[in-house]
């Protein structure tokens, strides 16, 4: 009889016991370093509050994408030539197609300004969603980022909403549901503005909680509030947040017209660094030109310098010339940085001169004449211009004022020219060649293609 | 009895087996030759023997030898082996003979690579190998090959809509390639900056394969089917490209000596406009447009024409030649000591290759190779060591970028250069506006490359056919790259002296234990392979660019930067593994085979780490059963074999599965905090893609095997893709990484056929061919219509589906092109998107191969050897008419070729191929021409035989060579790209769609080959 157990065998079945040894020890074989050096987990960047603190830096990157939304002059542009404050020296392109309304679904620049603030909210939601409830840091931490993204998410769909009408709400980060979410209501979109403002003013203190205003305080979520309100009617609302920020002392009108967009700014509510090493705004490198006898890129149009007033010095301080021939072409010139400057540029998202003329326009409508003409003549005075002329007995015409000093004063900045003509539904006798659904931009193609649950704006095909 | 065995040159042949037996007794005789090639056996009984010697690699020699008891003094000569049948071809984790192999393998050998003078191997494998497409990129020396084992399987396109384009795993000694054929340069250069639209959206570059010298392959294997794949698990779903080099054979040390030097020019130039047929075109262009050619810069209506109003009209250059039209002289040396005894051999070569640009300026890439292979085996022949070690280094200056739109520049645009060898920006006061072709021979790219490959190979015999054995592979990839753009090279208006700086380096690191058992049974022979992986795969680039430097000579150092931009990329990935196969071939008649894999890698997430491969096949050599011998005794060989099996694709990128924050490192930091942002969405359940393979194969030898065919036919599915998926924004980024539930399927048949035509004394006739079939189809994908892939690809069609518009002709009456829009009604305007998103696009065609093959014969007659190969294939490409409105139009301020004279429309009633001329890109016209790129009058048939290779040699006589002491001589010429017969009109059929790229070469090499 064989011997079961041969030599021959043993070695078999020895040889055979090494490759399953293999085997077993093989799972810590795989291992490798939890992360690579340039990039680490979800988990370890919010591991601590120092740690933490750099993806929300990462939420306020300047001219960035992914970064703060809308800092990269798109919206500014945009909107300023659907408002026709400004017009295109290039007749052609997806950016002359803003000016004349024919914007088409494909314009790339729509589709930046839809793409870019989700992707600056889908930051903002990780950062929530990843601090919530984190046992690594401390709970006053929480609340304050907490706060600050609350206001930074309200001021991206507050922008959404107004340039697109309703807008997918995304809250989480779980693209599995958010890819396919159909279009929110507008009264949805505003209700989580709201939501989040109301929070974001119980969570932030008034005081700054970084060097300067670049970082949203109680104040930043409460002029935010105060627009809100001011967009949605709510006049008694918006004049008493409007009316809390500049009685709190913390802000003043900046004296020199030159110096509102600089760092340091004592008129800024917040206001975003521009540190770069090799260029300044992106507002400046778009409107500003490389000389005094070039043609800029985007003329201010006629309309617009019809209304400042003689010895308006905003129109020497906040608009540049250019001697083209023998004309003077005028272009915005409020971020003057075409270059790094000191001290610096920064880019301004909520200023005291805006919360002024939002607390005048809500006077108005709540029939406080005076008032409105008060705050109306403390923006004109820092502009050096007397007061208004205009009957302060007339609530249209303290209206008119109000919203003339707005086009002036705000000029350039946010939309706000485009939104405003648009809520006052006065766009259509003020621009010429716009049509009731320019309002609304449409949504990008290619988005509809990605996500059948959207719906084209009316008008748009 | 004593006896000597040598070859046919009567060099002894050391270590051949010889046996002895007496007939009816199942007892043998054995031995090996020692190293002068003799053997003896002594003490022998009186008898009638039967003598058999076998060699690997030579005709088994059987003879009857009456041994009556006295010293008996055999020369036994053994002869090549003329039969490819028996030809040993290397597999995965070992060898096999194609006689008993059930696996789809194609082999290429070191006799058909080395007589092409290509510097990159893979450039060899063209046409040689059925079921293999080799996509040259262009002509650039040193530029990237696209190889492709059975078609396209996977998907996932990226976010430009650039369809993916699958390689086979390339091992080269058995270790892992650690940059596999992927681009290893970084910065721009003249191999970058070609278009390349032949079929595939591509990104070109410069491979890695250039590092390896032809002359050191012995054999390259691809292995297409589960049965040869299998084993390598999650790596081999796209195939597998085996290269080994050469090792020394026994005997006396041999020196070699290869020197060629070659010619290269253009394969098929383009003829283009000169100036007078060029100022003709434009000044109709005017016409047709009713526009006034002038001279005013600032006018923007189109009418500026500084080409019919401010230059020189009878100034002729041809760009072209001056571009393209050079012929460079390359220079390639190669020596190779090699010998050693039965136990122990060595071989050392050295390669030089210097191949020219046929551009302009003084541009070359440079290949220095040192390749060393060691056997030893121990005395009692238990333990064998295999040291191979192949270090590479390759440098390639180049022109930073251009060519393409230098090549079309008008032919009497003024001088671009002066005489002091300063670039030129103006004419007569006016801007020249044109990419000043001179500046890229400023701005330089050079490129230096350090290939290291070794592999050892330890094995130990336990007992009789038990071996155990470890290989230990180590492959790293260096490259580092410097480009300038100095203050000669850029118009004076707007300077910014810059450079780029970059590392890129890849290392594999590979080690894989293997036990080895063989039985021989009554009438079956067993073997058993196991073996375990561990293989670490580590990338790392980093580039810097330095913005701002004041002068030109601190270029070469990133300290003279004013700004400087750095970027890294660094990569992990490490694989486990089990693999086994088990083989068992009975009565040398029937053969089954089972192969698997369990593979963990690292890229993919906790529980998602390991799969099964595996594939179960069988075989019949149904000519050794004795009815079949009866019956047709004309078929030499037969055999149907079959198999079935799965293998997967990996992940591409490590720590996909996790949810990850990257640092912002281009932005100044927020109030000195270092900004993160997240990188991905977070999806931690993808795993492998698997791939199901069949593959039936039929082989039939004839006439002693001098004719051997096959044919095969193989039907491979791949499901559970990985893929980006792109998603809406608003879900925060554009993609996810994750699997797709969708299955794309390849089959087709494979033919080959190996025939020694005449085989006398003098004259020997051999002809291989192959012919291959392949069809690409998308099965199934649910949802398609919903998902973003919608506009890509559709259900039933190959996966290269190309989707636009219909084109009709051109419309004799308003001279435009017309198309069919999404209901058949004839349009000049049709409407973007496909039919269900409301557009007129709808599927025009598709960029497979239909059919590609190859044909070589050789002639053998006395000392003379003619080598001709042909290659072949057919498909759908864009047409030279793409290549013209992609981006540029006649009419325009740039040449054309020749071909459109005549062919464009110039009055009503004209049925013409081309649409009316436009003068500028506000021609009222402008507007289809965009259209017409997009649709099927841009595609053609692109149908063409080359003859790839001609290759004749003179061997020296013998007697001659003794007197001098010379072992072995021939001097040869090789030629590549002769010429080619093609239906494709207007440039080079492999270079689809491009004519203005840098072309591809027709290289002639005339050369010296010595053997001491």
């Amino acid at each position: 009889m064989k011997k079961l157990f041969s030599n021959k065998n043993k070695i078999l079945a020895g040889c055979f016991l090494l490759v399953i040894s293999t085997l077993v020890s093989c799972k810590k074989l795989l291992q490798i370093p939890p992360n690579s050096p340039t990039a680490i987990t979800r988990a370890e960047q919010f591991s601590d509050s120092a740690s933490a603190i750099s993806a929300v830096a990462g939420v306020y990157t300047y001219n960035y994408n992914p970064g703060f939304a809308f800092s990269d002059a798109n919206l500014t542009i945009t909107t300023a030539l659907s408002a026709q404050e400004i017009s295109s020296t290039e007749s052609y392109g997806d950016e002359a197609e803003f000016y004349s309304y024919t914007v088409l679904p494909i314009n790339t620049e729509v589709v930046t300004l839809w793409q870019y603030p989700y992707q600056s909210l889908y930051q903002v939601n990780d950062v929530l969603s990843a601090i919530t409830n984190n046992p690594n840091l401390s709970a006053s931490f929480i609340k304050q980022i907490t706060g600050e993204m609350e206001v930074t998410r309200a001021l991206y769909y507050f922008n959404l909403v107004n340039l697109f009408g309703g807008v997918p709400l995304v809250t989480s980060i779980d693209y599995s549901t958010n890819a396919q979410l159909p279009r929110a209501s507008v009264s949805a979109v505003y209700a989580q503005i709201l939501a989040d403002l109301s929070d974001a003013r119980k969570k932030l203190p008034a005081s700054y909680p970084s060097a300067g205003t670049d970082r949203p305080n109680l104040y930043t979520a409460i002029a935010l509030l105060a627009k809100v309100h001011l967009y949605q009617k709510n006049w008694q609302a918006a004049y008493t947040e409007a009316d809390s920020i500049i009685r709190s002392g913390i802000y003043s009108l900046e004296p020199n017209l030159s110096n509102v967009f600089l760092d340091g700014s004592v008129e800024s509510i917040w206001q975003l660094p521009v540190a770069s090493t090799y260029q300044g705004t992106a507002e400046a490198s778009n409107f500003v030109p490389y000389s005094s006898t070039q043609i800029p890129n985007y003329v201010v149009t006629d309309s617009l310098l019809n209304q400042f007033e003689t010895g308006d010095q905003r129109l020497t301080n906040w608009l540049g010339v250019s001697v083209v021939g023998n004309q003077n072409v005028y272009y915005p010139y409020k971020y003057k940085d075409k270059q790094p400057t000191s001290p610096a540029t920064d880019f301004m998202v909520f200023r005291l001169g805006e919360i002024y003329l939002i607390r005048a326009e809500a006077a108005a409508e709540l029939n406080n004449l005076s008032g409105a003409l008060a705050d109306v003549n403390t923006i004109r005075a820092r502009a050096g211009l007397g007061a208004s002329t205009a009957n302060a007995a007339s609530q249209s015409a303290v209206l008119a004022a109000v919203a003339k000093e707005r086009r002036t004063e705000l000029c350039f900045e946010w939309g706000n020219r485009w939104f405003d003509l648009n809520r006052t539904g006065k766009a259509a006798n003020a621009l010429p060649g716009y049509q009731g659904y320019n309002a609304l931009y449409p949504v990008p193609q290619a988005q509809i293609q990605l996500n059948t649950h959207l719906i084209q704006n009316p008008g748009y095909h | 009895m004593y006896g000597r065995v040598v070859d046919t040159l009567g060099q002894p042949l050391i270590g051949a087996t010889v046996s002895i037996s007496i007939k009816g007794y199942a007892y043998a005789y054995v031995m090996t030759t020692d190293n002068k090639g003799e053997f003896h056996f002594n003490n022998l009984p009186q008898e009638r023997y039967t003598l058999v010697v076998t060699y690997v690699g030579y005709n088994k020699l059987e003879k009857t030898v009456n041994f009556n008891g006295k010293d008996l003094l055999l020369v036994v000569v053994l002869h090549n082996s003329s039969s490819a049948l028996d030809q040993i071809q290397v597999i995965a984790y070992g060898t096999e003979s194609k006689r008993f192999s059930i696996g789809s393998v194609s082999g290429v050998t070191a006799e058909q690579i080395e007589k092409q003078p290509v510097t990159n191997p893979l450039l060899a494998l063209e046409g040689l190998a059925p079921g293999l497409a080799i996509t040259a990129m262009n002509g650039v020396p040193g530029s990237t090959v696209l190889v492709q084992v059975r078609g396209q399987s996977s998907l996932g396109a990226n976010s430009l809509g650039q369809k993916p384009y699958d390689q086979p795993l390339f091992i080269i000694d058995g270790v892992p390639s650690a940059t596999q054929n992927t681009n290893i340069s970084q910065l721009s250069n003249l191999a970058l900056a070609q278009e390349f639209s032949g079929g595939i959206s591509q990104s070109t570059g410069l491979s890695p394969f250039n590092d390896i010298n032809p002359n050191d392959i012995e054999s390259i294997t691809i292995l297409k089917d589960a049965d040869a794949t299998s084993i390598y698990g999650s790596q081999g779903a796209n195939g597998v490209v085996l290269i080994t080099t050469k090792r020394g054979k026994p005997g006396k040390t041999t020196f070699e000596l290869n020197l060629n030097s070659q010619f290269n020019e253009v394969a098929k130039p383009v003829q283009l406009l000169n100036t007078q047929q060029y100022l003709q075109l434009r000044k109709d262009a005017f016409a047709a447009d009713g526009l006034t050619p002038d001279n005013n810069p600032n006018d923007y209506s189109g009418a500026f024409a500084p080409d019919l109003t401010i230059y020189d009209q009878n100034k002729y250059t041809n760009w072209q030649k001056v571009i393209q039209g050079n012929s460079t002289n390359n220079t390639d040396l190669h020596a190779s000591v090699s010998g050693g005894t039965p136990n122990s051999t060595f071989i050392v070569s050295g390669g030089y290759t210097r191949s020219g640009y046929n551009y302009p300026g003084d541009f070359a890439d440079q290949r220095y190779t040192l390749h060393s292979a060691l056997h030893n085996t121990s005395t009692d022949k238990r333990f064998t060591l295999d040291l191979v070690t192949d270090y590479g280094y390759d440098q390639n200056n180049s022109a930073g970028f251009g060519g393409s739109q230098g090549v079309v520049l008008p032919p009497n645009t003024p001088d671009l250069i002066g005489p002091d060898g300063n670039l030129i920006w103006d004419y007569k006061g006016v801007p020249l506006n044109v990419q000043n072709f001179y500046a890229s021979l400023l701005q330089t790219s050079d490129l230096s490359t350090f290939n290291f490959n070794s592999s050892l190979n330890l094995s130990y015999q336990i007992l009789k056919g038990l071996s155990i054995g470890t290989s230990v592979g180590y492959s790293r990839n260096n490259t580092t790259e410097h480009s300038i753009d100095p203050s000669t090279a850029q118009d004076p208006s707007y300077v910014n002296i810059n450079a780029s700086f970059a590392n890129n380096s890849a290392q594999t690191i590979n080690i894989e234990p293997q036990i080895n058992y063989s039985k021989t049974f009554d009438k079956g022979v067993l073997t058993v392979l196991l073996g375990t992986t561990y293989k670490k795969n580590t990338t790392d680039a980093s580039q810097t660019e330095g913005y701002g430097y004041a002068n030109d000579n601190f270029l070469g150092s990133i300290d003279g930067a004013a700004t400087t931009y750095p970027y890294d990329n660094i990569g992990i990935t490490k694989y486990i593994a089990t693999f086994g196969r088990l083989k068992y071939v009975y009565d040398q008649k029937y053969i089954v085979e089972f192969s698997g894999r369990k593979d963990g890698s690292s890229n993919f997430g906790p529980g998602r780490q390991f799969g099964t491969f595996g594939s179960v096949g069988a075989g019949w050599i149904f000519s050794e059963e004795r009815a079949f011998k009866d019956a047709l005794p004309f078929f030499s060989y037969g055999k149907l074999s079959g198999n079935y099996g799965t293998t997967g694709s990996d992940a591409s990128k490590a720590y996909s599965y996790q949810a990850e924050y990257e640092t912002l490192s281009y932005v100044p930091a927020f109030q000195g905090i270092r900004q993160s942002y997240p990188v991905n969405l977070y999806n931690p359940d993808f795993g492998w893609a698997t791939k199901k393979e069949l593959n039936l194969a039929l082989d039939f030898g004839f006439f002693n095997n001098r004719l051997l065919l096959n044919a095969t036919y193989y039907r491979d599915r791949e499901g559970d893709e990985l893929v980006d998926y792109p998603l809406a924004a608003q879900a925060g980024f554009a993609t996810v990484y994750g699997n797709l539930n969708a299955t794309v399927q390849n089959k087709g048949w494979e033919f080959t056929a190996i025939s020694t035509n005449i085989k006398s004394k003098d004259f020997i006739w051999t002809t291989n061919f192959n012919l291959s079939f392949n069809r690409n189809k998308l099965i199934s994908f649910p949802n398609l219509a919903a998902s973003p892939y919608a506009e890509q690809y559709i259900i039933g069609q190959p996966t290269s589906i190309i989707i636009g518009y219909r084109y009709k002709d051109v419309n004799p009456t308003t001279g435009l092109f017309e198309f069919y829009d999404k209901n058949g009604n004839v349009t000049s305007n049709p409407n973007y998107g496909t039919a269900a998103s409301g557009g007129d696009e709808v599927a025009i065609g598709n960029r497979e191969i239909n059919y590609m093959g190859g044909f070589g014969n050789t002639f053998t007659y006395k000392h003379f050897s003619l080598y001709v190969f042909c290659q072949f294939s057919s498909g759908e490409q864009p047409n030279y008419l793409s290549a013209i409105y992609s981006n540029n139009f006649p009419g325009g301020m740039t040449n054309e070729p020749e071909a459109i004279l005549g062919k464009y429309w110039t009055a009503p009633g004209d049925h013409a191929t081309l649409q009316r001329l436009a003068a500028s890109y506000n021609s009222s016209s402008i507007n289809s021409l965009g259209d017409f790129v997009q649709s099927n009058g841009a595609l053609s048939n692109d149908t063409y035989l080359r003859v790839k290779t001609a290759a004749l040699s003179y061997a020296l006589p013998g007697d001659f060579l003794k007197k001098v002491h010379v072992q072995g001589a021939s001097i040869y010429v090789n030629a590549q790209n002769l010429f080619t017969i093609t239906n494709y009109k207007v440039g080079d059929p492999e270079q689809p769609g491009s004519f203005t790229s840098f072309p591809l070469q027709r290289i002639v090499a005339f050369g010296l080959s010595l053997k001491f």
